[in-house]
């Protein structure tokens, strides 16, 4: 009985970690059980929440993540946060580099009336900074964009350019006409 | 007068919210009151006026709630660092045991310090997502849904071999006045013709139908469709082009027939002005005395000798490829192999 509360209080704990807050009663309840299974048959890797479906995985062949932000330093911490989740998760990262920042600059009149050769000037400058990763599977591209996208910081945002590899279709394999001569 | 005792507890009491100008003040009393001893009024008053504690604002005395030890302060070093920044929340200086500075330094100064500093409070900050927070997520987010890479397909040949077609979309994540994106919608589709199962009749109807979209270098058909409201519409639209490429290139057409010089994709020597004069040419180089007729016979041998399909493959690559250097020359030595020179 210690050991399903210890267990308990654990998984709320890692709950908290994950949701940000403690999940209702009944809901805990399902994860304390889902984790005392897990730790009687240590084969399976999956819990039950997820299931397994027939539908093959759709395939990546390149995922990339381009992150844009007017703070350097926070797309610094960013980029050691999303390539070392990568690492963690398994996913083979090509490079990650910092497009070239993108400024733009405003000249207006200083003065409220005349005063035509006093102007002010303002730029606004946006940093970069792109992810490349390469041959990753519909699952877990879906999981880690989700996680990357859950803790993207205030005033960042992200373009995700996906390319997928798929088979020929089976209406395209063969044409429709043997003969090919249509009069 | 009885003993007085500064009772701690009465500092958390109450909570001033008060502008100490004197022009209003808004007080707001905890109910939670414990008094240890009775004491007079009076007392208690200049003893807080005293201590500091208190101030007298238009004659009510007032209870400033004074800070006790910050958190930091007794925090392990080996404490466990998620359980007090486990989500995405603002920089709290009593809880974060750093000596931060943060700010425009003071005139022949140093930054201001962490207490009470609004610029630490602005910035984004990453005490949720330390490496050991990032291994603990990635841990349990490997247990659920993250599958592997087949490794049969380890190079990108082996991938383009067995899955031609590569479908490139993007995603946005951003915040403002809305949520979507238009450019979100838009699939460009891309597949080698090599690899489709086309004849040479079909792949030069395919090319001549695609038009722009087809590179010539890559030998790539590129589809880009942005025409639906929906990403997944638009996917199936490129899909239904591409079938229907490739089926009305496999047609042949009645008027197909009807195909001039002019709209062959390639240069041909047979039955070009080109090889008709270097018939016209070789004849004439014969012996005097020959016959002026041309017979079937003679014409196949004359084309079939190795000067003219020398001469007929450095037309053709000139043709074709466009004139370098390298074409040129070879151009040059063949005509004067033709012209024995």
């Amino acid at each position: 009985m210690a050991a399903c509360v210890s267990s308990i209080r654990s998984v709320r704990v890692l709950s908290k970690i994950i949701h940000g807050h403690f999940l209702p009663a009944a809901a805990v309840q399902h994860q304390a059980s889902s984790s005392r299974w897990l730790h009687g048959t240590r084969g399976s890797a999956l819990s039950p929440a997820v299931s397994l479906t027939e539908e093959p995985d759709t395939l990546y062949q390149e995922l990339s993540v381009r992150v844009k932000g007017h703070d350097r330093a926070v797309l610094d911490s960013y980029e050691f946060f999303a390539t070392l989740a990568a690492r963690e998760l398994g996913l083979t990262l090509d490079r990650a580099f910092e497009p070239r920042k993108h400024t733009e600059k405003l000249t207006l009149l200083k003065s409220v009336h005349i005063f035509k050769k006093h102007r002010v000037q303002y730029e606004s400058r946006t940093h970069q900074r792109c992810i490349q990763m390469s041959r990753v599977t519909g699952s877990t591209a879906r999981v880690y964009l989700e996680y990357i996208q859950r803790n993207l910081p205030e005033g960042v945002a992200m373009e995700v350019t996906k390319t997928s590899v798929e088979k020929i279709p089976e209406h395209i394999q063969k044409p429709l006409w043997t003969d090919c001569t249509l009069e | 007068m009885a003993a007085s005792i500064t009772h701690p507890a009465l500092s958390s009491l109450y909570k001033i919210n008060s502008n100490i100008n004197g022009i209003y003040s808004l007080i707001s009393f905890n109910r939670r009151i414990s008094i240890s001893s009775v004491r007079s009024s009076s007392a208690v008053a200049t003893e807080t006026e005293a201590s500091g504690r208190g101030v007298r604002v238009s004659g009510v005395l007032v209870l400033i709630a004074q800070a006790g030890e910050p958190r930091s302060e007794r925090m392990a070093v080996d404490q466990d660092w998620t359980a007090v920044y486990p989500t995405a929340a603002s920089f709290k200086p009593a809880a974060v045991p750093l000596p931060v500075r943060m700010g425009y330094p003071v005139k022949r100064g140093v930054p201001p310090a962490k207490k009470g500093n609004l610029e630490l409070i602005k910035i984004p900050n990453f005490l949720h997502l330390t490496p050991v927070a990032i291994k603990k997520h990635c841990e349990a987010l490997k247990r659920d849904s993250v599958t592997e890479w087949p490794s049969a397909l380890d190079s990108d040949e082996k991938c383009m071999k067995r899955f031609p077609i590569q479908v490139q979309s993007k995603e946005f994540v951003s915040a403002g006045l809305s949520l979507r994106n238009p450019d979100a919608r838009i699939v460009t589709l891309k597949v080698k013709l090599s690899s489709l199962n086309l004849d040479d009749h079909a792949r030069k109807k395919m090319i001549k139908l695609s038009e722009e979209r087809y590179c010539k270098d890559t030998d790539t058909l590129t589809i880009t469709t942005d025409s639906c409201p929906l990403r997944k519409q638009n996917y199936d639209y490129a899909m239904y082009l591409l079938t229907v490429l490739y089926h009305e290139s496999w047609k042949t057409e009645a008027w197909e027939q009807e195909k001039t010089r002019a709209d062959m994709e390639e240069y041909e020597w047979e039955d070009s002005p080109s090889q008709k004069k270097v018939l016209d040419t070789l004849l004439r180089m014969r012996a005097l005395g020959a016959k002026d007729e041309v017979e079937e016979g003679t014409r196949e041998e004359l084309l079939g000798q190795p000067v003219v399909q020398e001469y007929r493959d450095t037309m053709l690559r000139l043709k074709n490829e466009g004139e370098t250097e390298e074409n040129l020359h070879k151009y040059k030595e063949a005509v004067k192999k033709l012209f024995n020179i």
